[in-house]
């Protein structure tokens, strides 16, 4: 499915400055054929010919199979703002990730980088935007000195990832196609957020979006488009329509894959393919394949319900693992197939133990990392893995999976055996008496309970807790579930009430040498094992408390040693220091990873992958594996629920 | 008769003041506001939030100022007809609720008539019929009627229709026809999805309804009115039509005030279940993500029809029964 590239792993590992571009396969061979959606709007001579639409230099996709154009595909969403889950699958980036996490060049037809300092972006000629408007430096000029330098519309100024160690970098067009970032330290975040799944949009529609700045609308004109938006005033309304990402503009041109064509609010979103979509395939077919993309919106509880009955074509959102036996049911009476992919948290679920609790004794034994150790050896993770996730699941600490290149079984296994003698020595250890009800005390005298609260969102935490619960009670320890509410519970773990949290763990267990460890450091205030050293880190020094434990003072090191360095290696190297530095300190007690994600494809749907990645970043979902691949098999026995069948025309 | 009208619309003011200050601070306890809980959900599930176009936005919208302040702009804009604007619709409050107002209604009228058409009869029936065994019957359908709580019967109900007839799951029609104008082919989808949440959202309605008409029947039927009426001669039929049952409606009139504000909110709990367009669900919404503007004013849209309804259950009551008049008579 991805494009033939040289890994950027390899180029960087030299060091030196070097391009990467996409090597676009032979397609002299193939003619360009014309889309048959658009046939009529192009004899109509509303639609300029495919030749004239693609960029002179198309990306040029290798598929597993190469398909047929056609169909809708149907999805399902809980809410009017997941309209921008189909930006994050369509994944039209400047630079991508491809299903082995090389990043790669997408929209871009090329990018050089020299020390990590200085990013070369070279567009493809003649690129268009959804509306047919080219696409060109002019529209990354645009955001960079008229959008995000422009006080109205951005308050704080250049996104942080684009200010390392609060620089911002110098900006220059070197032509219609060629912008050039130079900063004067390394920022090794430009790239991997350029690719994400909620991305650094680094461009804009400047010929749409000119007609709501101040600087280039006339004044009068401009304010009567305030007034009836309703807005308070000019910068309120660019932002209203300058949504790239939430994507509910349907005027806003775009590049992705698939257009919004609907107008808010609604119960039904429809996406149509966007005509001047910058990849072909190798039989020089445009892509996407699929015609539209329908978004349903219904209860998110519902949203099983309705899987199972035939009613999305490719659907992993709101399903979870245990309704995987009520899915493969269906499976036969509604024509799709039920695959499992894994998840990429670095564990499904993980207890914080709170080392900023306000309580003093408790937070003594917290920072105790004996307590630490003790605790993780006492959860029977085999016992989890078996109750609730039928033994599929990885076991192990908080920490990369084994897909990643940095993975080493250790950082997994250390401290994460179930062993009761030695967490019994190391309570013994710290002196940590039993009572009378062979309960263990506190050295102020207070038992030892431990109440974990949780955002009382599933109740798959609830039955992690209690399989844990059994086996802390034979070190002596007393666990309390306390369910709460997800503001709550998240202010509760900030303000240092909290003695021990439960929720998922790191979100990147994938992560490559060149994607940021800041999860492994306390860099934000989300960290649930460290709020107050993060919000330290966050807010540079204005709130919250400076680390004080050696060990999280030097991640915080390194993680700053990160950010500076320069090479593949050195930054490898810095990883797998912090990487041992976390398994060593059980800063996070891991449970299972890699638990499953039911993915409901319809029977008709082509070049999904049978086993894949459902994550977030790097993932975006579906989007690493390029759904403007996918198409539907229309020869085959359309099931009773059929898609393509007659779904009456959307005015366009 | 007129003063008392005139009063019983100037203390509407007051009451709807009160009920304003009530929500506006009943929307507010919970800490944070809309943004905080939007980050939070955003960061819960790893997505990552434009922390500085949040802060414009919370600037924009008066978030730092005092909670006075906020209120009186709020309140300001409903009496101009402005319902405020909703951050997770992005889009003026009253365009939001503008579609599913129909919805609702259809659904609730739906379910109204189909309570009073099934309720009614055996309302009746069994009050006449008292103990015999088709009472017992119907007595026992009605308890159990009562007693199945209505997202249960849902989702049993939203499975077979989807097994043996093919109707989409939740929703109220087809999905094809969402968005698309009015034709006889969306109208039938409507009336083929429609009997579902009509039944379920009409059950529980049905069978209190059958057990307060029986009762109250039950009441008049053992009067002395009644008695001589029968002792007279008159057919049971016209006598039980023309007298007890006429005065076994009361309740039902002095009901209107809590049907019109039920007409437009809907069952919100089987609406989220059967995901119906309606209004409920996007009031349930707006009320845990803190969508204040679109939570306060269709609550205070809701309070305003119940005050409304109120009035006209009283002015009904008033001209349909002797006995109240002669009441507002004597305060005069």
């Amino acid at each position: 499915m991805n494009e033939v590239n040289p890994t950027r792993r390899e180029v960087m590992q030299l060091g030196v400055a070097l391009g990467v571009s996409a090597v676009v396969p032979d397609v002299s061979g193939a003619e360009l054929q014309e889309t048959p959606f658009f046939l009529q709007d192009v004899a109509d001579g509303k639609l300029p010919k495919v030749d004239d639409r693609i960029p002179q230099e198309p990306a040029v996709a290798v598929l597993a199979s190469v398909g047929t154009h056609g169909g809708s595909l149907r999805m399902l969403m809980a809410g009017p703002k997941d309209t921008r889950m189909i930006v994050v699958y369509g994944y039209a980036r400047l630079v991508g990730y491809t299903p082995s996490l090389d990043l790669v060049p997408d929209i871009l037809r090329a990018f050089e980088v020299e020390d990590n300092r200085v990013f070369t972006l070279y567009l493809r000629k003649g690129h268009k935007w959804s509306d047919g408007h080219p696409f060109t430096t002019e529209d990354f000029r645009y955001w960079f000195e008229d959008v995000a330098q422009n006080p109205h519309l951005s308050l704080s100024g250049l996104p942080i990832s684009m200010l390392p160690q609060g620089e911002g970098p110098r900006f220059e067009v070197l032509d219609e196609t060629t912008v050039r970032y130079s900063w004067k330290k390394p920022n090794p975040l430009f790239l991997p957020d350029l690719a994400g799944p909620s991305p650094l949009y680094i461009y804009r529609p400047s010929h749409y979006l000119r007609q709501f700045h101040q600087k280039f609308a006339e004044k009068a004109a401009l304010d009567i488009l305030v007034k009836q938006a309703n807005q308070r005033n000019w910068a309120a309304l660019h932002n209203k329509m300058d949504t790239m990402y939430r994507d509910d503009n349907p005027d806003l041109p775009s590049l992705e894959p698939w257009i919004l064509k609907t107008r808010p609010p609604s119960d039904r979103f429809v996406f149509e393919k966007n005509p001047y979509y910058y990849r072909i395939d190798t039989a020089g077919k445009q892509l996407p394949y699929i015609d539209r993309v329908i978004l349903l919106i219904a209860d998110n509880k519902i949203i099983p319900a309705k899987t199972g009955a035939g009613e999305s074509d490719l659907q992993a959102r709101y399903l979870r693992f245990d309704n995987y036996t009520f899915l493969k049911a269906g499976e036969g009476r509604n024509g799709y197939r039920v695959r499992l992919w894994r998840t990429g948290p670095g564990s499904q679920l993980a207890l914080y133990p709170n080392l900023n609790v306000s309580d003093e004794t408790w937070r003594g034994l917290m920072r105790d990392l004996r307590f630490r150790r003790a605790l993780s050896l006492a959860v029977d993770r085999h016992e989890i893995n078996q109750v609730i996730y039928f033994g599929l699941a990885i076991e192990g600490q908080n920490t990369l999976l084994p897909q990643s290149p940095l993975y080493i079984q250790k950082y997994r296994t250390d401290w994460a055996g179930f062993d009761l003698r030695e967490a019994n020595r190391l309570l013994d250890l710290i002196g940590l008496k039993k009572g009378s009800d062979r309960m263990r005390q506190l050295p102020d005298g207070r038992p030892l309970e431990i109440i974990v609260e949780n955002s009382g969102e599933s109740t798959e935490q609830s039955d992690v807790l209690e399989l844990i619960r059994d086996s802390w009670r034979r070190i002596g320890i007393k666990l309390f579930a306390k369910p709460s509410q997800l503001t709550l519970f998240r202010r509760r773990v900030f303000s240092g009430e909290t003695l021990m949290s439960i929720d998922k763990g790191i979100e990147n267990g994938l992560a490559t040498a060149g994607m940021s460890p800041w999860e492994f450091a306390p860099t934000t205030q989300q960290q649930l094992e460290w709020p107050k050293w993060g919000q330290y880190y966050e807010t540079k020094g204005e709130a919250g408390e400076a680390p004080n434990l050696p060990s999280a003072i030097r991640l915080k090191e390194l993680y700053a040693e990160w950010l500076a360095a320069t090479s593949h290696d050195e930054h490898a190297q810095i990883w797998h220091e912090m990487l041992r530095i976390w398994a060593d300190e059980v800063f996070s007690i891991g449970t299972v990873a890699g638990v499953l994600q039911p993915v409901v494809v319809s029977a008709r749907l082509r070049n999904v992958p049978e086993e894949g990645i459902y994550n977030w970043d790097p993932g975006a979902y579906f989007g690493i594996y390029k759904p403007d691949g996918f198409w539907f098999d229309l020869s085959e026995e359309p099931s009773k629920s059929a898609s393509v069948a007659k779904t009456p025309e959307t005015p366009r | 008769m007129l003063r008392y009208l005139v009063h019983r619309i100037l203390i509407m003011i007051p009451t709807l003041i009160a009920i304003s200050i009530v929500i506006f601070t009943i929307i507010n306890l919970p800490p944070g506001d809309y943004f905080s809980t939007y980050i939070a959900e955003l960061q819960s599930s790893g997505e990552a939030a434009d922390l500085a176009k949040i802060a414009a936005l919370k600037m924009q919208y008066g978030f730092d100022r005092p909670l006075w302040q906020q209120y009186l702009f709020w309140v300001g804009g409903l009496v101009q007809g402005d319902m405020g604007y909703s951050f997770a619709y992005n889009l003026p409050v009253n365009k939001v609720v503008g579609d599913r107002l129909l919805m609702t209604f259809i659904v609730s009228f739906s379910t109204i008539l189909f309570t009073y058409v099934v309720a009614f009869p055996i309302g009746v029936y069994s009050a006449t019929h008292q103990y015999s065994w088709s009472d017992h019957i119907l007595t026992l359908l009605g308890f159990l009627g009562l007693a199945i709580p209505s997202f249960l019967l849902a989702l049993v109900l939203l499975y077979f229709a989807n097994v043996y007839f093919g109707i989409s799951i939740g929703g109220l029609m087809d999905p094809r026809y969402l968005n698309r104008p009015w034709s006889f082919d969306k109208a039938v989808s409507v009336a083929a999805h429609l009997w579902i949440p009509v039944i379920v959202i009409g059950t529980a309605g049905t069978a209190s309804m059958i057990r307060r008409l029986r009762a109250n029947l039950l009441d008049e039927l053992q009067k002395q009115y009644v008695v001589t009426a029968r002792a007279k001669g008159l057919h049971p039929l016209k006598l039980l039509f023309k007298y007890p049952l006429r005065v076994a409606l009361n309740p039902f009139i002095s009901d209107i005030g809590s049907l019109l504000p039920h007409v437009i909110s809907g069952a919100a709990i089987v609406s989220v279940v059967m995901s119906l367009p309606t209004t409920g669900p996007m009031l349930l919404d707006a009320l845990r993500s803190q969508d204040m503007y679109l939570a306060g004013s269709f609550l205070m849209f809701m309070a305003s029809l119940t005050v409304i309804g109120v009035f006209i259950s009283d002015l009904a009551l008033a001209v349909l029964d002797p006995r109240i008049r002669l009441q507002a008579g004597r305060r005069q």
